[in-house]
C-alpha cells in the first residue's frame, strides 16, 4: 500500500511547513525509551543530543531508571513537569502507539519516530504505522519517520542532533533529505571529509506523515538553507512534489535549487504493460521527465550531487554558459575544455583588453587564449594576474582554475591568492571553482579553498559537470513559461467510442475514430469483411493501399504478419486479403477477426513514437521517442507528466539522442518537427480529457519533410475499467 | 484473572532480571513501557520463567507476551498442560 493510501489524512490536513518548527527548533525534547546501554540506538541518540549542546532542555523517559547519562529520568512523558515540544521515540515499534498516545496527552507538538517495526516488516507493521499516524493526525502532531535515523539542525541557536549519526556536521547552507538512513551516515562522513556543512539533515524513514513535499516547503522558507538535496527511493505525492518544486526553484530572488537522486523502481505497471510506452515507462525514465518538468536537478551519484550543491550554495549563479579556464598544465586544460563542451558549456571568447592584459602579464610561451595556460612553472603571481584579467572580462560567466603540483608550484600560496581574487570579485556574479589535481601534495591547498567556500574537484571533468548543472538551473529560472495550448476537438465523438467500450484494447477502427476526433492526421480507411469489400474500399480510397487485420487477438501486428503494405491494384488487394485471412485464422478464432482495414499507404518518412501511460504516482504520462519496431531496444525516449506546455513539447523532441535524424542528415530534408509538437500537445489534451486511457501507443507516427506534416501509421489504445 | 501464585513467582523473576522490587510491579505493567525492559532483557525474562517453572516455552510466542499478567496466564497454560 502506498504512503498516500495509508496516511492520506495526515498529509491532506497538515500540508505545508506548519508544525515542523516543533521538530526542527524545539525548546524542549523528551526522548522516550532511552536505555543505559552504550552502543545502542536508544542510548546513543540521547547522548548525541547532549553532545550537540542542544540549546534547550532534554528529558529522558526511561521507565524505572533514575537517570540516563547523568540526567534525571522519568517513567512516563506525562511525569515531565514542563511542556515538551518534541518527542523522540526510540521504544521498540510495538510500544510506540502507547508512547505516542501519552505524548498527545502531554501536548507534544512534533515527534520523530526512530523505531523500526512498521510497514517495512509487513502488513502487521503497516497497520501499526497507520494507527500511529492516526493518533498523531487527530492531535495535529507532525511525525517524521518511523524507521529513520533522525533529524539534525545545525542552526547555532538550536544545535539539534536528534539522530544516531556519529557526529554533528558543521553548519552550512545545504539541506539534505534522505529516504535511506544508512546513506545519511555515509553522507555525513563524506561531507565532513570535504568540509561541507549542512543547514538541516533529515532522514525521512517510512514517510508515514512528513514526506519530501512537506520538507521542501519547510526548507523553502528556511533562511539557513540555500540548496536542497534529496535522496528518494519512492515518491509519495507525485503532483504535489512537482508543484512544490516548481514554486521553490523558480521563485525569483528567493529561489532555491533542488538536487535529487531517485533510485529504485516504483512503476508497478511497467512490468505488466503490453504497450511500448508502458514497457519503457520505468520509474527512472519517468523521474527524468518529472524532474525536468519541475526544475529539479537530477543527479546520478552522491558525488555529482555534492559537486553541484557546493557550487550552487557558495558561488553566484552564473548568468550564462561562458567559462574561462586558467591552468598551469596543458593536458588537463584540454581535458577540461572537452568536458565543458561535452556538457554544453562554451569557452568564453576574451575581449581584446583581456588578451592584452594576459599578454603583458604572462611569459611568451603562455597561452593567452582560453584555456589560459600560465605554464608549469607558474607561481601565485602569475595565477593572480591571469585571474584578475578573466574576472574583469564581461564575456566570462564562470572561472575554472586548474593546478598540477610541480616542484616549483607554491600550492598554498596559489590557493590563498585564489581566495583573495574570489573576495575581490565577490560582486562580479561570476562563479569560481578549482581543480587542484592530485592528492597528497595538493591537500593543504584544497583545505584552504574549501574553508573559503570555493568548490574543489579532484577532476576538471567533475568541475565542468557541476558548472553545466548550474547553467541549466539558470536557464530553468529564466525560461519562458508557455501556456497549455488546446485545440478545437470533437470530444463527444471520442467519448462515444470510449464511454461505450469495456476495459481492454479498442479495435484499431475505434482507436482511429478517437484520434480523428482529436484532429490527429489519420489517412482515409475502411473496414472490409470480404475481398470484394476490400477492393471496393481500395478503389474509393485510391492506390496504393495497406491491409491491416482488426482483431482484439492481434496486438503486435508486425509480429503476427497482420499487415500487408503497398498494394498497387485490385488484384493485389484481393490476393493479399485472402492470404492474410487464411493465415490469421490458423492462429485466431474467426469471431475474433472483426475484419481487415483498408487504408491508404502513407508515404515514407521518419518513424517516431508518441505514447500515453498511467503512472501510479504521477497519473498520465506522455512519451516521445524514436519509433518503429526497435523502440524498446533503442530506448531513445523522453517522458513528461500530462498536461504538457508548448515549451515542453518542443523540449521533448529536442531531448532525443537521435534528434539529428529529424533535423536531416546526409542531405536529407529536415522533418516536420512542429507537426510532431502539435501531435504531442493534442495527445496531452486527449489524455487529460479521458482518464480511462490506461495505455496508448502511436507507433509509428510517420513524419514527413518540414511543412508536409505527419501521419498516424499505427495506433493502440487500452482502456481502464469504467468508473 | 491470573493465578495469584503464578503471578507472584512471575513478579519475582521480573524483579530479579530487571533489578526491581517485586512489590512495585503491578499485574498490568507492560514489560517495556512500564518496567523499562530492554530488548536483551526480554530473552533473559523468558529464560528466567522457564527456569522458575521448569517449562520450555515457544520462544516466538513467549517474546510476544507484553505484560506481567499476560505472562502469568501464558505460563499457567503450560503448567496446566503438564
Amino acid at each position: 500500500m502506498s504512503r498516500t493510501d495509508a496516511t492520506a489524512a495526515c498529509a491532506t490536513t497538515r500540508e505545508g511547513p506548519a508544525g515542523l518548527e516543533a521538530i526542527f527548533c524545539p525548546k524542549s525534547i523528551a526522548v522516550l525509551g532511552v536505555t543505559n546501554s552504550p552502543g545502542t540506538v536508544p542510548h546513543d541518540i540521547f547522548v548525541n543530543l547532549l553532545d550537540s549542546r542542544f540549546n534547550g532542555v532534554v528529558y529522558p523517559v526511561a521507565p524505572r531508571k533514575r537517570h540516563i547519562a547523568g540526567v534525571r529520568a522519568y517513567d512516563y512523558v506525562l511525569d515531565i513537569p514542563d511542556p515538551v515540544d518534541l518527542a523522540i521515540l526510540v521504544f521498540p515499534g510495538n510500544v510506540c502507539e502507547m508512547a505516542l498516545k501519552q505524548c498527545v496527552q502531554k501536548g507534544v507538538r512534533g515527534a520523530i519516530i526512530i523505531s523500526a517495526g512498521f510497514r517495512e516488516v509487513g502488513p502487521e507493521g503497516l497497520a501499526r504505522e497507520q494507527r500511529v499516524c492516526a493518533i498523531a493526525a487527530e492531535a495535529g502532531m507532525r511525525v517524521i519517520g518511523p524507521n529513520c535515523l533522525g533529524v539534525i539542525n545545525t542552526r547555532p541557536d538550536v544545535r539539534l542532533n536528534a539522530s544516531f549519526a556519529r557526529a554533528m556536521p558543521a553548519a552550512g547552507k545545504i539541506a539534505f533529505l534522505s529516504q535511506s538512513g544508512a546513506l545519511c551516515t555515509a553522507v555525513l562522513d563524506y561531507a565532513a571529509g570535504k568540509n561541507i556543512g549542512f543547514s538541516k539533515f533529515v532522514s525521512l524513514g517510512n514517510k508515514a506523515d512528513v514526506d519530501e513535499v512537506d520538507l521542501l516547503r519547510y526548507l523553502a522558507e528556511d533562511p539557513e538553507t540555500s540548496v536542497i538535496l534529496m535522496y528518494l527511493e519512492s515518491i509519495s505525492r507525485g503532483r504535489a512534489l512537482m508543484q512544490a518544486a516548481r514554486e521553490i526553484t523558480a521563485a525569483g530572488a528567493g529561489a532555491k535549487p533542488i538536487l535529487a537522486i531517485k533510485s529504485g523502481r516504483t512503476a508497478a505497471g511497467a512490468a505488466a504493460a503490453r504497450s511500448h510506452t508502458g514497457a519503457l515507462a520505468g520509474s527512472a525514465e519517468v523521474a527524468d521527465g518529472v524532474f525536468e518538468q519541475s526544475g529539479i536537478i537530477r543527479c546520478r551519484s552522491i558525488e555529482e550531487m555534492f559537486n553541484t550543491a557546493q557550487l550552487l550554495a557558495y558561488q553566484p549563479l552564473p548568468k550564462d554558459d561562458r567559462i574561462a579556464i586558467v591552468t598551469n598544465a596543458g593536458g588537463p586544460g584540454v581535458m577540461a575544455t572537452d568536458a565543458a563542451v561535452a556538457n554544453g558549456l562554451r569557452l568564453a571568447a576574451f575581449a581584446p583588453a583581456t588578451t592584452a592584459k594576459l599578454r603583458k602579464a604572462l611569459p611568451a610561451a603562455a597561452n593567452i587564449k582560453n584555456p589560459v595556460d600560465v605554464i608549469g612553472d607558474a607561481r601565485a603571481d602569475r595565477y593572480a594576474a591571469a585571474l584578475d584579467a578573466v574576472f574583469a572580462d564581461e564575456s566570462v560567466d564562470q572561472v575554472l582554475v586548474i593546478l598540477t603540483p610541480q616542484s616549483m608550484t607554491d600550492i598554498t600560496a596559489i590557493a590563498r591568492t585564489i581566495c583573495e581574487i574570489r573576495d575581490r570579485y565577490r560582486d562580479s556574479g561570476k562563479a569560481l571553482v578549482c581543480s587542484f589535481m592530485g592528492a597528497r601534495d595538493v591537500a593543504e591547498g584544497i583545505e584552504i579553498l574549501q574553508r573559503h567556500g570555493i568548490p574543489h574537484y579532484i577532476l576538471p571533468e567533475w568541475a565542468a559537470d557541476a558548472m553545466a548543472h548550474t547553467v541549466r538551473y539558470r536557464r530553468w529560472m529564466n525560461r519562458e513559461v508557455t501556456g497549455f495550448r488546446t485545440f478545437e476537438v470533437d470530444r463527444a465523438r471520442a467519448a462515444q467510442v470510449i464511454d461505450a467500450s469495456p476495459e481492454g484494447y479498442l479495435l484499431e477502427t475505434q482507436a482511429l475514430e478517437v484520434l480523428a476526433a482529436y484532429g490527429f492526421p489519420v489517412v482515409p480507411w475502411s473496414l472490409a469483411t470480404t475481398a470484394d469489400e476490400a477492393v471496393a474500399a481500395a478503389e474509393k480510397i485510391g492506390y496504393p493501399v495497406v491491409l491491416r487485420a482488426v482483431s482484439p487477438a492481434v496486438v503486435h501486428k508486425f509480429e503476427m504478419k497482420a499487415v500487408v503494405l503497398n498494394l498497387p491494384d485490385a488484384g493485389a488487394v484481393r490476393d493479399a486479403f485472402g492470404a492474410m485471412r487464411d493465415r490469421l485464422l490458423k492462429t485466431i478464432r474467426a469471431e475474433d477477426l472483426a475484419g481487415i482495414l483498408v487504408r491508404r499507404m502513407i508515404p515514407a518518412g521518419k518513424e517516431v513514437i508518441l505514447g500515453i501511460n498511467r503512472d501510479p504516482i504521477f497519473g498520465h504520462i506522455i512519451m516521445f521517442g524514436l519509433g518503429g519496431i526497435y523502440v524498446e531496444a533503442l530506448k531513445d525516449v523522453t517522458f513528461r507528466v500530462v498536461p504538457i506546455r508548448e515549451s515542453a513539447a518542443g523540449k521533448m523532441v529536442r531531448e532525443l539522442r537521435t534528434l539529428s535524424l529529424l533535423q536531416g542528415v546526409r542531405g536529407e530534408p529536415p522533418s516536420d518537427i512542429p507537426a510532431i509538437e502539435e501531435a504531442l500537445l493534442r495527445l496531452s489534451q486527449l489524455a487529460g480529457d479521458f482518464p480511462r486511457i490506461a495505455e496508448l501507443d502511436i507507433n509509428p507516427l510517420i513524419v514527413h519533410p518540414a511543412g508536409e506534416g505527419c501521419h498516424v501509421a499505427d495506433i493502440r489504445i487500452r482502456l481502464a475499467p469504467p468508473g | 484473572m491470573a493465578d495469584p501464585q503464578v503471578l507472584e513467582r512471575v513478579k519475582k523473576v521480573i524483579g530479579r532480571v530487571l533489578g526491581l522490587d517485586p512489590a512495585e510491579i503491578k499485574p498490568t505493567d507492560h514489560f517495556i513501557f512500564d518496567l523499562g525492559a530492554e530488548s536483551s532483557q526480554s530473552v533473559e525474562l523468558v529464560m528466567g520463567f522457564e527456569a522458575e517453572f521448569g517449562i520450555e516455552m515457544d520462544q516466538e510466542k513467549a517474546l510476544a507476551v507484553q505484560s506481567v499478567e499476560a505472562a502469568a496466564d501464558f505460563i499457567a497454560g503450560y503448567l496446566k498442560g503438564r
